[in-house]
C-alpha cells in the first residue's frame, strides 16, 4: 500500500512537471491536443494503478466511469462543432442575451439610448466588465452584447454591428449619425475646496489642456475617446493664461476617481500633460462611475478616497449637481457598438431590433424583424 | 471478513483515489491555464520596471539645422525598423504588456542634431541635455514643414501612427524638429511587488502578536465558562464576514486611526490594518489549534518546577507551539495575496511605483483587478501576474516550512541528547 502512494505522488508530480512544460512551450499544441496528451497521460497512469490493484471489479468500474466521462466530453465537443459549423447565410437558434452589470454606465447608456429601462429580459446574462462582455460574446455564436468602441473586436473574436444602417466610427459619432453613444464627463472639486491653491491653479489648467488644446484631444482621441481635434486651440496659445505650468511641480499630485471606462483616455492626457505641466505627480483611483461625483463633491469628498476631478461614463444625473463644481462639462464621447460573434451574418440592428431582443420579445435569430 | 466487507472497503477506497485525483486535475488545470497564458509575457523587465513611464519631452529651439546632412543606416538595425535619413534615427512598432501600440527608438546616430535636445519642462532637470535615446518610446514629434508651419506626427498625434508612415512625414515633408515627447518603458510590476511585500510585513506585525496573546488567553488563562465560549464563537463567526464589509469598516472606522498617524487618504497602513481584522480569527483559531497540540504534561511539570504561569507560558507553551503559530502566518500569507476587495476600498486602484506604508499602492491582487476592469481586459498580462504570486507564495511557503522543520529538528536533537545523557546516567548508575 506504501508504495502504491508513492507512485501515484510520483505520477501526479509528473503529470504536474509535463502539463507546465507543455504549457510553456505552447505555441506548437493547440489546447485541445494538450487535454488530449494530458487525458493519454491520465488513462496511463490509471492503468498503472489498476494492474497493481489487481481487482477486476473495481477495473470494470472504473472503465464504465471513464467511458461515461469520455463520451460526456465527446458530445460535448461535436456540439461545439455543429455551433461552429451553423450556415453562414441565415442565422437560427436561440439568442443568448449578454448585458453589463447595474453599475455600469455603458449599460445605462445603451438602455437609455434603446429605451428599455427596467424591461430586460430575465433571461440575459450578466457580466461584470466590458472585457467580461467581449470575451463571452466572442466564444458564443448565439450571442448578442455592447461594448465601448475602444475594444479590440478582432482580439476578442468579434464583429461591430451597425446600429439604424450607420456604421461605428470615429467619424459617424462626431459628425452625430451614429446615434448609440455616450458621454464621457468630469467634475472638479469646488472652487476654493483644494488641499493647495497650486493644486486648484494646475487642475484649471488640466482641465483647459483636456477640453480644448490640440495636444489633449490627439491624445484622448488616440487612446479611444471621441473629439473632433480639428476644433482646438494649440497649447502653446493656451498655456498663457496658466503660469502654474511653467514651475516644478513635482511635488503636486493631481488625484482623480469615478469611471474605470474613462482609465485609458484620462491617462493618456495625463501623461501628455506631465511633460508640459512641470512633472506633476497622478494618481488614477477609478473604481466605477458612481464613484466620480461622490468623491469629488458627495460623501467621500473628505474620505480617504477624495479626489480632485471624478469621471462618469454617463451624464450626471440630478441627484448629483455639478453647481459647485469649478468645471464639469463632456470631454469626449464614446461609442456604444452592438457585438456578435465574427461569423454572425446578422450584421445590422435597429432599435426596434435592439429593443425587442433585449426586452425579450425576440428569443431566436430567425424571428428578427428585417 | 465477508464479501460485502471487502466490496465496500474497496468503493471508499476508489473514491479517495477519485477524490484525489479530481483535485490534482483542477489543479493541473490551473497551472496549464495560467502558464499557457501568461509564460510568454512574463520576463525580467516586466519585474523591475515601473509601472508608470517617465514622460519627457525635449526641445531644439537652439539648433542651427542647416548643418547637417543626410545619415546612412547602420548594418545593425533589426529588419522590422524604419530609418530616417534625415535625422539619423530608427523606429520599430511594438505592442507592450498592456496591449498598447509602442514605437521604440532603437538606433540614434551620435552625429544625428537629435542628440542635442534639452529639456523642456520646468523643474530641476530644465535645461539638460536629452537626445532622442535608444531605448525611449517615442510618442509625439513636432516639426516644421516645409510651408513653415508647426506639424506634429506620432502616436499621440493624428498623423504618423506608424514607424513607417513617421519616418516617411519626417523625410519628406520636415525641416526641423521643434521637440518631441517620449517615455521610457513603462507597465512594470515592480511597484505592485514591493507594495504586496509591504503589506504582508506590516499586515503580520500588526495581525500576529494580538492574534496570538488573544489565543493564550483564551485556551491558557480564560475562565472556561460562558463569557470565554461566547468570545470565542464570536470571533469564529468574524471569518465568515465577506471581506467587502470590512472593506468598508476599514475606509469609515480605521480610517480615523490611519489620520492620527497623519495620512490623509488610502494608504497601505490602512490597508494592513484592515487586513489584520480580517487575519485575525484565522490566526486565533490556528494558534488554539497548536496550543491544544501542547501536551499538558508540559504544563504541569513547568509548574510543578516552580514557574510561575508567564513563565511557562512564554518557556514551554510558546516554543512547543511555534509549528502552529508558523502555519497560522502562512496561511495569514495566502490570504493577505489573494484578498482584493478589502483593498480597492482601503488602499486605493491606481498602482504606484514607490510605494511606502502611507500612501496609496496596488498589491498584484488588485494590480490584476485594475488590468481587467479597464475596457481591454489584459488575460495575458493577469496572468503572467498570477505566475508571480504563485512564485512568492511558493518562496514563502518554502521559507516557512524550512524555518518550521529548523524548529522541530532542534528539538529532537535536544531530546536525542537529553535521552543520551538520561542513558548515560542509568548506565553509570
Amino acid at each position: 500500500m506504501k508504495n502504491l502512494k508513492k507512485i501515484l505522488v510520483l505520477v501526479l508530480a509528473l503529470v504536474m512537471m509535463i502539463s507546465v512544460v507543455t504549457a510553456c512551450g505552447g505555441d506548437k499544441k493547440d489546447e485541445k491536443e494538450e487535454k488530449e496528451t494530458k487525458e493519454e497521460v491520465k488513462k496511463e497512469e490509471k492503468t498503472e494503478k489498476e494492474t497493481e490493484k489487481e481487482t477486476e471489479k473495481e477495473t470494470e468500474k472504473e472503465t464504465e466511469k471513464k467511458t461515461e466521462k469520455e463520451t460526456e466530453k465527446e458530445t460535448e465537443v461535436e456540439v461545439e462543432e455543429t455551433e461552429a459549423e451553423a450556415p453562414a447565410g441565415e442565422m437560427t437558434g436561440q439568442i443568448n442575451v449578454y448585458t453589463r452589470d447595474a453599475a455600469s454606465g455603458t449599460r445605462e447608456g445603451f438602455e437609455s439610448v434603446v429605451g428599455f429601462k427596467d424591461q430586460l429580459t430575465d433571461n440575459a446574462n450578466e457580466v461584470s466588465s466590458n472585457g467580461d462582455m467581449a470575451t463571452k460574446v466572442g466564444e458564443d455564436a448565439q450571442g448578442i452584447g455592447y461594448v465601448s468602441l475602444t475594444t479590440d473586436f478582432e482580439a476578442n473574436n468579434l464583429q461591430p454591428a451597425d446600429y439604424e444602417g450607420v456604421e461605428p466610427s470615429v467619424e459617424t459619432v462626431i459628425d452625430g449619425s451614429y446615434l448609440l453613444s455616450r458621454p464621457f464627463c468630469y467634475t472638479t472639486r469646488a472652487e476654493g475646496d483644494y488641499e493647495s491653491d497650486e493644486l486648484e491653479q494646475l487642475v484649471k489648467a488640466f482641465i483647459v489642456f483636456l477640453t480644448e488644446s490640440t495636444e489633449g484631444k490627439e491624445a484622448v482621441l488616440s487612446a479611444g475617446g471621441i473629439v473632433d481635434v480639428e476644433d482646438s486651440t494649440p497649447w502653446d496659445e493656451l498655456k498663457a493664461d496658466h503660469p502654474i505650468v511653467d514651475q516644478d511641480n513635482s511635488g503636486l499630485t493631481i488625484t482623480t476617481g469615478g469611471s474605470t471606462s474613462v482609465e485609458k483616455s484620462l491617462n493618456a492626457a495625463l501623461e501628455a500633460f506631465q511633460p508640459l505641466a512641470g512633472n506633476f505627480d497622478k494618481v488614477v483611483n477609478q473604481t466605477g462611475s458612481g464613484d466620480g461625483w461622490k468623491r469629488t463633491l458627495g460623501d467621500d469628498k473628505d474620505g480617504p478616497n477624495a479626489s480632485d476631478i471624478g469621471f462618469a461614463s454617463r451624464n450626471f444625473k440630478d441627484e448629483e449637481p455639478t453647481e459647485d463644481a469649478m468645471s464639469a462639462d463632456k470631454y469626449c464621447d464614446d461609442a456604444i457598438v452592438v457585438v456578435i460573434e465574427k461569423n454572425n451574418p446578422v450584421t445590422n440592428f435597429t432599435q426596434e431590433n435592439l429593443f425587442d431582443i433585449f426586452t425579450g420579445a425576440v428569443t431566436n435569430w430567425e424571428d428578427i424583424a428585417k | 471478513m465477508n464479501r460485502i466487507r471487502i466490496i465496500k472497503d474497496r468503493i471508499a477506497e476508489g473514491l479517495t483515489w477519485l477524490s484525489s485525483g479530481i483535485s490534482a486535475l483542477v489543479l493541473i488545470a490551473i497551472f496549464v491555464f495560467i502558464f499557457k497564458r501568461g509564460w510568454s509575457t512574463l520576463n525580467w523587465d516586466l519585474l523591475k520596471n515601473n509601472y508608470n513611464s517617465e514622460n519627457l519631452m525635449a526641445g531644439y529651439d537652439h539648433i542651427d539645422w542647416d548643418e547637417h546632412g543626410a545619415f546612412a543606416a547602420p548594418d545593425t538595425l533589426p529588419e522590422n525598423a524604419f530609418f530616417s535619413e534625415k535625422y539619423g534615427v530608427a523606429f520599430v512598432d511594438s505592442v507592450s504588456a498592456a496591449k498598447e501600440s509602442q514605437m521604440e527608438v532603437v538606433f540614434l546616430d551620435p552625429e544625428s542634431p537629435l542628440q542635442d535636445g534639452k529639456i523642456t519642462t520646468a523643474g530641476p532637470r530644465q535645461g539638460d541635455k536629452l537626445g532622442l535615446e535608444e531605448g525611449l518610446y517615442l510618442k509625439k514629434i513636432s516639426y516644421i514643414n516645409l510651408e513653415g508651419d508647426k506639424k506634429s506626427a506620432g502616436l499621440t498625434a493624428t498623423q504618423g501612427k506608424t514607424s513607417e508612415e513617421l519616418v516617411s512625414v519626417l523625410d519628406n515633408d520636415s525641416q526641423e524638429v521643434v521637440d518631441f515627447y517620449a517615455q521610457t518603458e513603462g507597465g512594470g510590476l515592480k511597484g505592485s511587488i514591493i507594495t504586496t511585500l509591504l503589506l504582508i510585513g506590516l499586515t503580520l506585525i500588526i495581525a500576529l502578536p494580538i492574534g496570538v496573546f488573544a489565543a493564550i488567553y483564551l485556551h491558557e488563562l480564560a475562565p472556561k465558562n460562558k463569557l470565554t465560549a461566547w468570545i470565542r464563537s464570536s470571533i469564529e463567526l468574524l471569518s465568515g464576514v465577506p471581506s467587502v464589509i470590512f472593506g468598508l469598516m476599514g475606509m469609515t472606522m480605521l480610517f480615523q486611526v490611519t489620520r492620527l498617524m497623519g495620512i490623509t487618504g488610502q494608504s497601505t497602513m490602512l490597508g494592513a490594518l484592515t487586513l489584520a481584522v480580517i487575519l485575525l480569527p484565522v490566526i486565533i483559531r490556528q494558534t488554539e489549534e497548536a496550543l491544544i497540540n501542547v501536551p499538558d504534561g508540559y504544563r504541569m511539570a513547568s509548574l510543578s518546577m516552580g514557574a510561575t504561569q508567564f513563565q511557562t507560558i512564554y518557556k514551554i507553551i510558546i516554543p512547543n507551539a511555534m509549528p502552529g503559530i508558523l502555519s497560522a502566518t502562512l496561511l495569514s500569507i495566502s490570504r493577505i495575496i489573494g484578498e482584493s476587495a478589502a483593498l480597492i476600498f482601503t488602499m486605493g486602484t491606481a498602482i504606484m511605483d514607490n510605494p511606502a506604508w502611507n500612501t496609496r499602492g496596488t498589491s498584484l491582487a488588485v494590480h490584476i483587478w485594475t488590468v481587467m476592469s479597464g475596457e481591454q481586459p489584459n488575460f495575458e498580462l493577469a496572468s503572467a501576474i498570477s505566475i508571480v504570486i504563485l512564485i512568492i507564495v511558493l518562496i514563502l511557503n518554502v521559507s516557512v516550512k524550512y524555518l518550521t522543520y529548523r524548529m522541530t529538528r532542534d528539538k529532537d536533537d535536544q531530546k536525542k541528547k537529553n535521552t543520551k545523557v538520561k542513558v548515560k546516567a542509568t548506565t553509570e548508575t
